[in-house]
C-alpha cells in the first residue's frame, strides 16, 4: 500500500512517515503543494494525507487537482483549525476524512486503515477467529477452545471490533465511537474498564493472551508470535 | 465629525432666547405706554384751547361780530408757544389763523358733528412735528352753519424725549439680554456640575479599578437612575473581567503543571543512559500527559467557540429516554467498578444537537460517578416542568458541596476541592462545557447540594 503525505511541518512530516512506514506502508513525503500535486498526478497512490495549510498550493487545491484528473483515491485531511466551514468545504471538495491537530497517531493509523479497507469491500465473514478464539456472528456465540463464553451485547461488539481489526492498535476514542456510538471526547475510563472485563472473560483462564494494552496508544488483539 | 452641542451651551442659548423675547415685549409695552401718556397730555391741553375758542365763538351773535374774533382769540391764546389755531368758515373761508399755522386739509374736513376728532400728527413745511385735533363749533349767530376749529401743538420736544428714551430703553433691553445669557451660562454650568463630577469619576475607572462605583446618594434625583444603571454595568464588567483574568491565570497554571512534569521527566531520563524498557516507560508516561494537554486544548477551543456564539446546535428530535439509557449503559461499567448504583427513570422529548446533548449529560454523569463514594448511587430522572421545559436531574449521594462553591462550579478550571487539581484525565472544563452546550440550546443548568445529595438539573425546552 502506497501513501502520499504532503506536510510542510518538517517534524510532523518525518514522524508521520516513520510511523506509517513502520506500520507497513510505502510512503512518499513532500513539503509543498506543487510537489504534492505533481506526485499525486504522476504516481499512483492508494491514499493521500494532505495538510490544509501548505506553501504554494494548499491542500484544497491539491484535492481539486486530484479529483479533476478523475483520481478517486481516498484523501485524508490534517488541519490545525477546527472550523465547521473547513469541514464542510473539505467534504464538498471530496475529502474522505478529516483529523484536527493535535491527533493521536493511533487514531490516524486506524482511520487510514478504515479508508483503505473501504475500497476493497471485504466479504462479511460469518466467523471471526484468533488462535482458538471463535466469534460466530450469526449465532452470536463466542467460544475459546471448547469453552463457551457468555458476553454482554457491548462486550460482543467490542470483541467483534478487535477481531475484525486484528493486529491494529485501536485508540480508546475509536472504540468508544464504534461500540457505544460516543462520538465525543469523554474523560471517563469506560473503555479501559470494558476491555479489562472482556479480557477477564476471554484471556484470564487461557493461553496465549490475545488482548494487549499498548500504553499511550490503545488496545490490540493479536496472536503473539510463536504462539 | 459633527460637533455635538453641549448641554450647557444649549441651556444658555434657550435661556437667553426666552429672556430676550420677554425683554423685547416688555420694552415695547413701556415705550408705547410712555408715548400714549404724552398723547393724552397733548390732547388735554388741546381740548382746553378748543373749549376757549368754542366759548369765544359762542359769544358771537352776528356776522359783524365775527370780525372781532381774531382779536379775542389772540388775547386768550397768548403765551402759548407752539400752539396753532385755525377757524374756518363753513364756506371754506379762513376766519382766523395763528401765525404760521399749517393744518392738513384732512384734519379740517374730517369733523362731521360736534365731536372732537381723534388726534392727528403731521409735519409742517419747516419740519416741525405737530399734533392736532379739530371740531365743528356753533357760533352764537342763529341759523348759521358751524365753523371748523383746528387746534394743534408743536410736539418736537416730546419726540426728542421719546427718541432719547427709546435709545436708553433698548440699550437696557440689550444689556439685560446679554446679562441673562451670561448668568444663564453660569447657572447651567452650576446646574450641570453633578454631571461633570460623574464624568470625572467615570474617567478614573480603568481595568485595574473596576471596583469603583458612582455615588448614587450624592447625585441629583434625575441622575440617580443613570448612576444606578452605570453601576450595574460596572458590576457586570467587573465580574466578567474577574472571570476572564481568573481564567487566564488558571489556564497558565493548568498548562504549567503537565509541561513541567514532561520537562523534568524527560531531562532526568536523558541525564544518563537507560534500558530500552525504561525509555519506553517514560515515553508512554509522556503520552498520557500529552493526551491530557491535547484534550484540554480541544475543550478550550470548544469553549472559545461557544463564547463567540459559533456553536450552533442542530435541531433534531431527541428521545431522552433512549439517549439517557445509552449513556447510562456506557457509564455503568465505571459505576459498577466503583460499586456505585446507576439508575435512570422518566421520559421526555426535546429538540437539540444529539452529539452536544450527549456530551453534556455524559460529562454530568462522569462527574457524578467520580464524586460518589463506593456504595453510593447516582440517579438520572427526566421530568416535565410547567413552562413546557424538560428537566433532567442527575443526583448523586456523597459529601455535600459547601454552598460557597456552588455558584462557581461551572467556571472553567474551578474545583470545589483545590487539592484535587490535576487528578487523572479530568480537565476541569467538563462542567463549563455542559453550561456552554445547555446555554447554546437556550436552556439552563443549576446545582444544589444538601442532605448528602448533590443535584445537577438541566432544563431544556421540551418538544412534542
Amino acid at each position: 500500500m502506497k501513501i502520499l503525505v504532503v506536510e510542510d511541518e518538517t517534524k510532523t512530516g518525518t514522524y508521520l512517515k516513520q510511523g506509517l512506514v513502520e506500520a507497513g506502508f510505502v510512503v512518499d513525503l513532500v513539503a509543498n503543494g506543487f510537489d504534492g500535486l505533481h506526485l499525486a498526478s504522476s504516481e499512483s497512490y492508494d491514499l493521500a494525507i494532505l495538510d490544509v495549510m501548505l506553501p504554494g498550493i494548499d491542500g484544497w487545491q491539491i484535492l481539486q487537482g486530484i479529483r479533476r484528473a478523475g483520481n478517486e483515491m481516498p484523501v485524508l485531511f490534517l488541519t490545525a483549525r477546527d472550523q465547521v466551514e473547513d469541514r464542510v468545504k473539505g467534504l464538498e471538495l471530496g475529502a474522505d476524512d478529516y483529523l484536527v491537530k493535535p491527533f493521536a497517531f493511533s487514531e490516524l493509523l486506524a482511520r487510514v486503515r478504515t479508508l483503505l479497507r473501504r475500497g476493497t469491500k471485504a466479504k462479511d465473514a460469518e466467523l471471526l477467529r484468533a488462535a482458538d478464539l471463535e466469534l460466530d456472528l450469526l449465532r452470536r456465540r463466542v467460544t475459546r477452545g471448547s469453552k463457551r463464553i457468555d458476553l454482554t451485547a457491548k462486550e460482543f461488539g467490542l470483541l467483534e471490533l478487535l477481531l475484525r481489526r486484528q493486529g491494529e492498535v485501536l485508540p480508546r476514542s475509536l472504540i468508544a465511537s464504534q461500540v457505544w456510538d460516543m462520538n465525543f471526547d469523554s474523560d471517563t475510563n469506560v473503555v479501559e474498564v470494558a476491555v479489562r472485563r472482556l479480557r477477564a472473560k476471554i484471556d484470564d483462564d487461557f493461553e496465549p493472551k490475545l488482548i494487549r494494552t499498548v500504553r499511550g496508544m490503545g488496545y490490540v488483539l493479536e496472536v503473539p508470535e510463536g504462539a | 465629525m459633527i460637533r455635538r452641542a453641549s448641554i450647557t451651551l444649549r441651556l444658555t442659548a434657550l435661556f437667553a432666547t426666552v429672556s430676550t423675547v420677554v425683554l423685547l415685549v416688555l420694552g415695547y409695552l413701556i415705550g408705547s405706554t410712555v408715548e400714549q401718556h404724552f398723547v393724552e397730555q397733548d390732547v388735554e391741553v388741546l381740548e382746553g384751547k378748543l373749549d376757549l375758542t368754542r366759548h369765544a365763538l359762542a359769544k358771537v351773535r352776528s356776522e359783524a361780530e365775527l370780525v372781532h374774533i381774531p382779536q379775542q382769540l389772540d388775547d386768550s391764546l397768548i403765551g402759548h408757544q407752539g400752539l396753532a389755531v385755525v377757524v374756518v368758515a363753513p364756506g371754506g373761508e379762513l376766519l382766523f389763523a395763528t401765525s404760521g399755522a399749517e393744518f392738513p386739509a384732512a384734519l379740517l374736513t374730517r369733523p362731521v358733528g360736534e365731536e372732537v376728532s381723534r388726534p392727528y400728527v403731521w409735519r409742517t413745511a419747516r419740519n416741525t412735528p405737530m399734533r392736532g385735533i379739530s371740531a365743528r363749533v356753533r357760533t352764537g349767530i342763529d341759523e348759521a352753519a358751524p365753523v371748523v376749529v383746528g387746534v394743534a401743538t408743536d410736539i418736537s420736544h416730546h419726540e426728542q424725549y421719546m427718541a432719547g428714551f427709546r435709545v436708553t430703553l433698548w440699550s437696557f433691553v440689550a444689556f439685560a439680554a446679554l446679562l441673562t445669557g451670561v448668568l444663564g451660562w453660569l447657572a447651567a454650568r452650576r446646574g450641570l456640575a453633578p454631571l461633570k463630577a460623574m464624568k470625572q469619576k467615570a474617567e478614573s475607572i480603568t481595568a485595574q479599578r473596576l471596583h469603583a462605583r458612582l455615588a448614587v446618594e450624592t447625585v441629583p434625583v434625575e441622575l440617580a437612575d443613570l448612576a444606578i444603571t452605570l453601576n450595574a454595568m460596572l458590576a457586570r464588567l467587573e465580574e466578567s473581567f474577574r472571570r476572564l483574568s481568573d481564567f487566564s491565570s488558571d489556564l497558565a497554571h493548568e498548562f504549567r503543571t503537565p509541561v513541567s512534569n514532561l520537562m523534568t521527566q524527560t531531562q532526568v531520563t536523558l541525564s544518563r543512559p537507560r534500558s530500552i524498557e525504561e525509555y519506553s516507560e517514560i515515553l508512554a508516561s509522556n503520552i498520557e500527559e500529552y493526551e491530557r494537554l491535547s484534550r484540554m486544548i480541544a475543550d478550550m477551543l470548544f469553549l472559545a467557540k461557544a463564547d463567540e456564539g459559533q456553536i450552533v446546535p442542530t435541531q433534531a428530535r431527541l428521545n431522552l429516554e433512549v439517549l439517557i439509557a445509552e449513556l447510562v449503559e456506557f457509564h455503568r461499567l465505571v459505576a459498577d467498578e466503583k460499586d456505585v448504583v446507576l439508575t435512570h427513570e422518566g421520559e421526555g422529548v426535546i429538540r437539540g444537537d444529539p452529539l452536544m446533548i450527549r456530551r453534556a449529560i455524559s460529562n454530568l454523569l462522569s462527574n457524578a460517578i467520580r464524586h460518589t463514594p463506593p456504595g453510593g448511587r447516582v440517579t438520572v430522572s427526566i421530568r416535565r416542568t410547567e413552562a413546557g421545559y424538560v428537566a433532567i436531574d442527575i443526583v448523586n449521594t456523597g459529601e455535600v458541596i459547601p454552598a460557597g462553591h456552588l455558584p462557581r462550579l461551572f467556571d472553567r478550571f474551578y474545583r470545589a476541592d483545590p487539592s484535587r487539581t490535576g487528578e487523572g484525565s479530568h480537565s476541569g472544563l467538563g462542567l463549563a462545557i455542559v453550561k456552554s452546550i445547555v446555554e447554546a440550546h437556550g436552556g439552563s443548568v443549576s446545582v444544589t447540594s444538601r442532605n448528602g445529595m448533590t443535584r445537577f438539573c438541566l432544563q431544556l425546552e421540551g418538544a412534542v
